[in-house]
């Protein structure tokens, strides 16, 4: 039974992991990003997250778009942590993986 | 009988006459004059030096003087999300928000300037030939550097005495006047971080994000409210201003006039007072 769960959760981990791996692109909605002090505050914070590359403000939209370094992993936890240090409530966060999406509509 | 007379009609008469006063004061009437138009500048800081702005264009992380018209004539760049500068002495105090750092250009050329007591996020900064004072954002605090010494205003909190991200600040007759921007109002501390006066807190300010002092008012820009207020030095409200304005982040007094830096539209509101 134990090692049944231990098995389920090594799964688990890897599965979350995969994810994380395959994603070269994170995009962060906020509330309250037209304000200069605010967005630029938050992208002062999200990119002391290594593994960030670039990172992209629309302020219209309430977006952040965050370039990761190939191969490096960030986590979502470590991404909330950050946004609220900025002083914001986190809302949608989603990774995606770009290149795949390129190579599916090749 | 007749001194009881004298006494009512002396009363009566300061009454008027301070009501007079009062009145004058409220009705300054500062007049919207033109719209200078920014090319591809997008201003968070706003200082003016002789018929000549300088401006911090925050998403080209640049500094930028240009002439009244809005021409660039200087540009500084790879200044990183420049914010609410200062000018003295021909000097221009940046600070540079990323790094923590306040980025001084003098003749030419941009070098860190010194800072004893490294900020986190500095918003805004002020020199005189005593002191350099810096907004720390994420601090909640002012740190007035002077000499060698380290002097702290604020800490975070939504009282008296305390700040919530303050954005700008000014400092006249040795009295510090913080934009204390997520309180919503103006705050004014002495150098020993006494505060003095809490100002706007019933005015639905809506952001405070910057504030000149001049010898009579105290000006602050209402983010979210497009609006700039006016405050006599006792922080009473004599008026606002509220067209022409989309999303104010920085005010700059000059030569009877007022310099408004909208974020929203990357232009400048020029304001005169009325003759």
């Amino acid at each position: 039974m134990q090692s049944r769960r231990r098995k389920s959760i090594v799964i688990f981990i890897f599965c979350v992991t995969t994810v994380f791996a395959q994603s070269n692109e994170v995009t962060v909605r906020v509330d309250g990003l037209s304000c200069p002090f605010c967005a630029y505050g938050l992208e002062k914070k999200l990119n002391d997250i290594k593994g960030v590359e670039n990172i992209n403000i629309d302020i219209e939209e309430g977006l952040i778009i965050l370039k990761i370094v190939e191969g490096k992993i960030i986590s979502e936890e470590e991404l909330r942590e950050k946004i609220r240090d900025a002083g914001f409530t986190p809302k949608e966060i989603v990774f995606t993986n770009k290149d795949k999406k390129t190579r599916e509509k090749e | 009988m007749l001194k009881i007379l004298c006494l009512l009609f002396t009363g009566l008469f300061t009454f008027v006459s301070c009501k007079d006063s009062e009145k004058s004061e409220i009705n300054p009437e500062w007049k919207f004059v033109r719209t200078i138009k920014l090319n591809d500048i997008t201003p968070t800081g706003l200082q003016a030096e002789g018929n000549f702005l300088w401006i911090s264009d925050v998403k080209n992380n640049r500094v930028i003087k240009t002439n009244l018209n809005g021409e660039v004539v200087k540009e500084y760049s790879d200044i990183k999300r420049p914010m609410h500068l200062s000018v003295y002495n021909s000097k221009v105090f940046v600070p540079e928000y990323p790094s923590d750092k306040i980025i001084i250009i003098e003749n030419g050329y941009a070098e860190e300037y010194p800072l004893q007591e490294k900020p986190e996020a500095p918003a805004g900064v002020f020199v005189n030939d005593s002191l350099i004072a810096v907004a720390d954002f994420y601090n909640h605090r002012i740190v007035l550097q002077i000499n060698n010494e380290n002097i702290i205003l604020g800490k975070a909190g939504h009282n008296k005495g305390e700040l919530y991200y303050p954005t700008d600040l000014t400092i006249r007759n040795d009295k510090v006047y913080v934009a204390d921007a997520y309180n919503n109002r103006v705050q004014v501390f002495d150098y020993k971080g006494n505060s003095l006066k809490v100002i706007g807190e019933k005015d639905k300010i809506n952001v405070a994000t910057g504030i000149e002092v001049t010898a009579k008012n105290i000006f602050v820009t209402d983010f979210e409210g497009s609006r700039i207020l006016i405050y006599n030095l006792d922080g009473i409200l004599i008026e606002t201003l509220k067209d022409n304005f989309n999303h104010p982040t920085d005010v700059t007094y000059h030569n009877n006039a007022i310099f408004v830096s909208n974020y929203g539209d990357n232009t400048v509101s020029v304001i005169h007072l009325a003759d």
